[in-house]
C-alpha cells in the first residue's frame, strides 16, 4: 500500500511538473502515467475518468488525481496523487512568486514556453486520436461526434450540458440492449 | 485571520464549482472574486500573478489560489484557498466514481459512456486546437510539432522527455 502511494504521489507530481498551459496540458502527461506507465487503467476507463471529470466543474488535473488515485488506493491514493499534482507547483509560486514576476518576460523563458507550446498541441491532438479510435463503434457514435462540434461551435451550449445530453442519449439507445 | 481564511475559501470554492472546462475556465472567475469582490489585489497585479502561474508547469487555478492565498495570509492562506479550489470537486469526483464503479456492469451504464466518448473526444481535439491558435508563429514551430510526432509514433519516447528537449531546444534557437 505504502509503494502504490508512493507511485501515485511520484506519477502525478511528474506529470504536474512537466505540463505547461495549464490543466489541460497535463492530460497526455497524465495518461502517459496512468495507462502506460503504471497500466492503473486502460484507454478506455482514462476516457471515461475524463467524461466524468469534465462533467464537473473545477480543474481538470485535480479531478484526474482524485478519481485515478481513489480507483488505485482508495481515499488514502486520492490524496497522495492530489498532493503530487498541487504541492510542487504551488510551493515554487509562493516561494518564488516575486522572483519569477521578474523573470516572467524574460527572452529565455519566452523562448522555452513558445517550443514547448507546439509540442503540447500535438499531445492533446494525439490524446483525441487515441481516445478516439475506439470510442467510435457504431455510425451512430459519429453521429454524436458531429452533433457535438455543431454545438460547440454554432451555439452557445455548455459543453457540460453536452456531456450530461450525451449520456442521456446513450441510455435511451445503447443502454437497453443486452451485451 | 480566520474571517479572512474564511473569505479564501468561499472566494475560491466559489469560483472552481463554477468553472466548467479545467483549469483556465477558473481563471477570469478568480479574477472576479479577488479583483472585483474582495479587492486582494487590482488588475496589474493579478496578470501579473498570472503571468508567474503561466512561467510554471501544472494546473493554473491550484497556482493562483497558492499565490494570491500566500499573499493575503501566507502558507496558511495558500492551503485554504487550495482546500476551496479542489476540496467540493475532487469529492464530488469520487463518489461519482463511487457509483459508477458499483454499477460498471450495468448496461445503462455501459449505454451512457458509449454515447458519452464521443463528446469527450471531440471536446479534447477542441483543446488541442484551441491550444494550437497562436502556438505556430513560424516554420521552425511546425519543425518542432513534426518532429513531436516523430518522436512519439516512430522513437516512442515518453512525453515529458519530448517537452524537456523542446525547452532546450528553443532556448538555443528562438532566444
Amino acid at each position: 500500500m505504502p509503494g502504490k502511494l508512493w507511485d501515485l504521489f511520484i506519477a502525478f507530481t511528474r506529470a504536474s511538473n512537466l505540463g505547461f498551459g495549464g490543466g489541460p496540458s497535463l492530460i497526455p502527461l497524465i495518461k502517459a502515467e496512468a495507462v502506460d506507465r503504471y497500466q492503473w487503467m486502460d484507454n478506455e476507463e482514462f476516457a471515461d475518468s475524463l467524461a466524468i471529470g469534465n462533467a464537473l466543474p473545477g480543474p481538470i488535473a485535480t479531478k484526474m488525481a482524485s478519481y485515478i488515485g481513489y480507483k488505485v488506493a482508495g481515499w488514502l491514493g486520492a490524496l497522495a496523487a492530489t498532493i503530487g499534482t498541487v504541492a510542487p507547483t504551488v510551493i515554487i509560486v509562493v516561494l518564488l512568486g516575486s522572483l519569477i514576476t521578474k523573470y516572467s518576460n524574460s527572452p529565455e523563458l519566452k523562448a522555452m514556453l513558445q517550443a514547448v507550446r507546439p509540442v503540447v498541441v500535438v499531445l492533446v491532438a494525439e490524446t483525441a486520436y487515441d481516445m478516439g479510435k475506439k470510442s467510435f463503434p457504431t455510425s451512430s457514435t459519429w453521429g454524436i461526434a458531429v452533433v457535438t462540434v455543431f454545438l460547440l461551435y454554432f451555439s452557445n451550449i455548455h459543453p457540460a450540458f453536452i456531456i450530461v445530453a450525451s449520456m442521456l442519449f446513450g441510455w435511451a439507445m445503447y443502454g437497453r440492449t443486452k451485451k | 485571520m480566520i474571517s479572512q481564511l474564511w473569505d479564501l475559501l468561499i472566494a475560491f470554492a466559489r469560483a472552481s464549482n463554477l468553472g466548467f472546462g479545467g483549469g483556465p475556465a477558473v481563471i477570469p472567475l478568480i479574477k472576479i472574486e479577488v479583483v472585483e469582490r474582495y479587492h486582494w489585489m487590482t488588475n496589474a497585479e493579478f496578470t501579473d500573478a498570472l503571468a508567474v502561474g503561466n512561467a510554471l508547469p501544472g494546473p493554473i487555478a491550484t497556482k493562483l489560489a497558492g499565490y494570491v492565498g500566500y499573499q493575503e495570509a501566507g502558507w496558511l492562506g495558500a492551503l485554504v484557498a487550495n482546500i476551496g479550489v479542489i476540496l467540493p470537486t475532487a469529492l464530488a469526483v469520487i463518489l461519482l466514481a463511487q457509483f459508477l464503479m458499483k454499477y460498471s456492469n450495468s448496461p445503462v451504464l455501459k449505454g451512457m459512456l458509449k454515447g458519452v466518448r464521443p463528446v469527450v473526444v471531440v471536446l479534447i481535439a477542441q483543446t488541442a486546437f484551441e491550444m494550437g491558435i497562436g502556438s505556430f508563429p513560424n516554420l521552425t514551430t511546425w519543425g518542432i510539432a513534426l518532429a513531436t510526432v516523430v518522436s512519439l509514433y516512430w522513437l516512442k519516447l515518453h512525453p515529458a522527455l519530448i517537452i524537456i528537449l523542446s525547452m532546450a531546444f528553443g532556448l538555443l534557437v528562438f532566444r
